[in-house]
């Protein structure tokens, strides 16, 4: 018993020690870099977070190639400057078809249990890069059908070879086909995507870092009001990232919010556009209508024009003209929406309060990620960008 | 080198495999099964219950969910005895459960997919007749900073304000008086389709909205023993219909959080805190709880 429990022990320790030699994980650890207070992201077994990869996914995310005309790379609408969104309401794809919502911002996907605006369904980043380089409908990269137009593309380009190879050496070994293929790109652009880590705002030096001093008078004050139940912010803003979508290594149950905030009601019986319906298009419930992700306030202040389909302009009319009149839609024809999530009672506001709120969520900006040379364009202007 | 390591880890593993089994074990594990109703009927998310409150209205739930602490067994003689909660980094901590109702189906969406209906821990070994336990979480763990909190305190669905802490029970629902047929329910900035009954604790002053207050004026927890409860194999039977019973889930009082949210002066609450055994805005409550009942 004892001998068989030893040699058990043996092997098992010889596999655990094997494993990284074969695989070559053991010479390439990331390391999250993250403040001590902040949980350490979920990522999915079968892509396990490398530099090599990051630093592929960064270069694959900046490169015009991944679209049909050369025009476009995921960085065109998800800019560093504004937190990795591109400053327009909805986003237009490489033929001009412009798309139904603004494009959202990638700062902490990584803890995001659930992607985009309104598709419960999509839970990786892995399938969701599938979405702007293949998708129809919109077409936004326009690689449909042309994915071996791609591979061939990256593999005419010397820097790939080294950097495909160093992120998928068993890929490698296998041949150009398993190098260059779906599998990979979309590995490397995801795991470029959890890489973007924003924890080194005003607020975080304030509420985590002990910086007393870090925020302004007028944030502390907007801070009472954000977490205040005259304007219930916090409900669904909650958690280190603002947003009640939220899932990491010490939360073993993911969480999920999608709301209806009032901002249409189009027959009375708080009917969005019909483009636009929210999580319904998918649910086919007609309790989900209006009903979208709560995105993430982290660098709010960057990421405007804002709501799903970009039709606020600006924070303070965000706080007037929305949330402080029970949703958008009460000040027109139909009134308030009954779809509404009962959160969204409205309130009474002074222009002081405002003012402070929006301090508050300007404190949310993170400099030092927007400027993050480890995030930044990799190529070289004459090259791709 | 190596191999002696492991051959003093394997002879360590062996030698407490011995002392876990060979001694006399003094304790004994429990599992308490709670169960979810609504006027006797067993919940589940996208079922809809008729009957319920003063207007005899029909509610679909959204959530149910709560959190249970300081479980004790009561002997005979009317001691009780606290269970030891395995901490299994998910449910349990400390000696605080959630206990989830909700799986996350149809209108549940905002929930998570697996559920908790027991408390499970261990007690001396002995002869046990009835269970207490208390809604809520003890004041020590209520008010730190559930941003960075273990498992199940990092919730955000069950975090409710700083101040207060956590909500102890969260029940949502819509009702058929609140329904996008029929919008008039009488609210200050027009109609909602939801009804919420959360409870937590409140008037609990602090510095600021982020840091933790030093006591609550009212704690709103809720102990509750049940002095004749089969642990093997009866269930603690939660029912929000015998809460709601006195409620109009139909409206929502002027200016006030939709539903009973626990703050004071809501017109909405009165009935509620009162089923919940509670006082409530300087009233004291008349009768017992009738939340929580043996089955």
């Amino acid at each position: 018993m004892r001998l068989r429990l030893k040699r058990g022990l043996l092997t098992l320790t010889a596999a655990l020690l094997g494993l990284p030699l074969l695989t070559g994980f053991a010479l390439d650890r990331f390391d999250w870099n993250l403040p001590a207070w902040v949980p350490i992201p979920l990522v999915p077994l079968d892509n396990p977070m490398t530099n090599a990869k990051v630093e592929l996914g960064r270069h694959l995310f900046y490169d015009t190639r991944l679209s049909a005309d050369k025009s476009m790379s995921c960085a065109s609408c998800h800019q560093p400057d504004k937190a990795f969104t591109d400053g327009l309401s909805v986003s237009e794809g490489i033929t001009g078809e412009r798309g139904a919502r603004s494009a959202m911002s990638l700062a902490n996907v990584a803890y995001l249990p659930v992607l985009t605006w309104a598709n419960p369904q999509l839970t990786s980043l892995e399938v969701q890069a599938l979405i702007p380089l293949f998708g129809e409908h919109p077409v936004e990269m326009g690689m449909a059908g042309k994915e071996k137009d791609l591979f061939a593309r990256l593999q005419a380009e010397s820097v790939y070879r080294r950097l495909f190879a160093r992120a998928f050496p068993e890929e490698a070994r296998r041949g150009l086909d398993a190098l260059y293929s779906l599998g990979t790109v979309t590995k490397a652009i995801a795991s470029f995507q959890r890489s973007l880590l924003s924890f080194d705002s005003p607020y975080d030096r304030y509420k985590y870092g002990g910086q007393k001093h870090a925020l302004s008078v007028a944030a502390l004050r907007g801070e009472a009001l954000f977490f205040g139940e005259k304007m219930e912010c916090y409900h669904c803003h909650g958690s280190f990232n603002f947003t009640d979508n939220i899932q990491h290594s010490k939360l073993p149950l993911a969480e999920r919010g999608f709301h209806n905030t009032g901002l249409y009601n189009r027959d009375g019986r708080g009917a969005y556009p019909a483009n636009n319906p929210g999580i319904a298009e998918f649910t086919g419930d007609p309790n989900d209508e209006g009903k979208f992700r709560t995105p993430s306030l982290r660098n709010v202040a960057l990421t405007g024009p804002y709501m799903h389909d970009g039709s606020i302009p600006t924070l303070d009319q965000v706080i007037r003209a929305h949330y402080a009149q029970a949703g958008r839609a009460a000040q027109g024809p139909n009134g308030p929406s009954p779809m509404r999530s009962s959160l969204i009672a409205g309130f009474e506001v002074t222009d002081q309060e405002v003012a402070d709120l929006v301090a508050f969520l300007n404190s949310l900006t993170d400099e030092a990620f927007i400027r993050n040379p480890k995030h930044a364009n990799p190529w070289t202007p004459s090259k791709r960008n | 080198m190596k191999s002696q390591i492991l051959v003093g880890l394997t002879t360590a593993a062996l030698l407490s495999a011995c002392a876990n089994t060979g001694t006399y074990s003094s304790t004994q594990s429990v599992d308490i099964q709670f169960a979810a109703a609504i006027n006797g009927q067993s919940f589940a998310c996208g079922q809809s219950y008729a009957n319920v409150g003063t207007t005899k209205s029909t509610i679909t739930p959204s959530d149910f969910r709560m959190y249970v602490s300081q479980v004790k067994l009561v002997r005979k003689d009317g001691t009780a005895v606290p269970v030891s909660l395995t901490q299994d980094g998910v449910w349990q901590y400390q000696n605080v459960a959630l206990i989830d109702f909700e799986n996350g189906e149809g209108p549940c969406r905002n929930g998570t997919t697996p559920t908790n209906t027991s408390v499970r821990g261990s007690v001396p070994t002995g002869e046990y007749t009835g269970v207490e336990l208390t809604v809520g979480v003890p004041f020590a763990l209520n008010h730190q900073d559930p941003t960075v909190a273990p498992s199940p305190l990092n919730s955000t669905a069950m975090f409710w304000n700083w101040q207060g802490g956590y909500k102890f029970i969260k029940f949502d629902t819509a009702s058929n008086g609140l329904s996008e047929q029929k919008p008039a329910a009488p609210n200050a900035m027009g109609p909602v389709t939801r009804y919420s009954m959360h409870l937590g604790s409140t008037m609990c002053a602090s510095a600021s909205r982020t840091q933790a207050p030093s006591a609550c004026q009212n704690p709103n927890t809720l102990t509750v023993r049940l002095d004749k409860f089969d642990v093997q194999r009866g269930q603690v039977v939660v029912d929000m219909g015998s809460v709601l019973a006195q409620a109009n889930v139909d409206v929502n009082a002027a200016g006030t959080s939709p539903g009973c949210m626990s703050f004071p002066k809501d017109g909405d609450c009165p009935p509620v805190m009162q089923a919940l055994g509670l006082a409530y805005d300087g009233v004291a409550a008349t009768g017992s709880q009738r939340l929580i009942k043996a089955r």
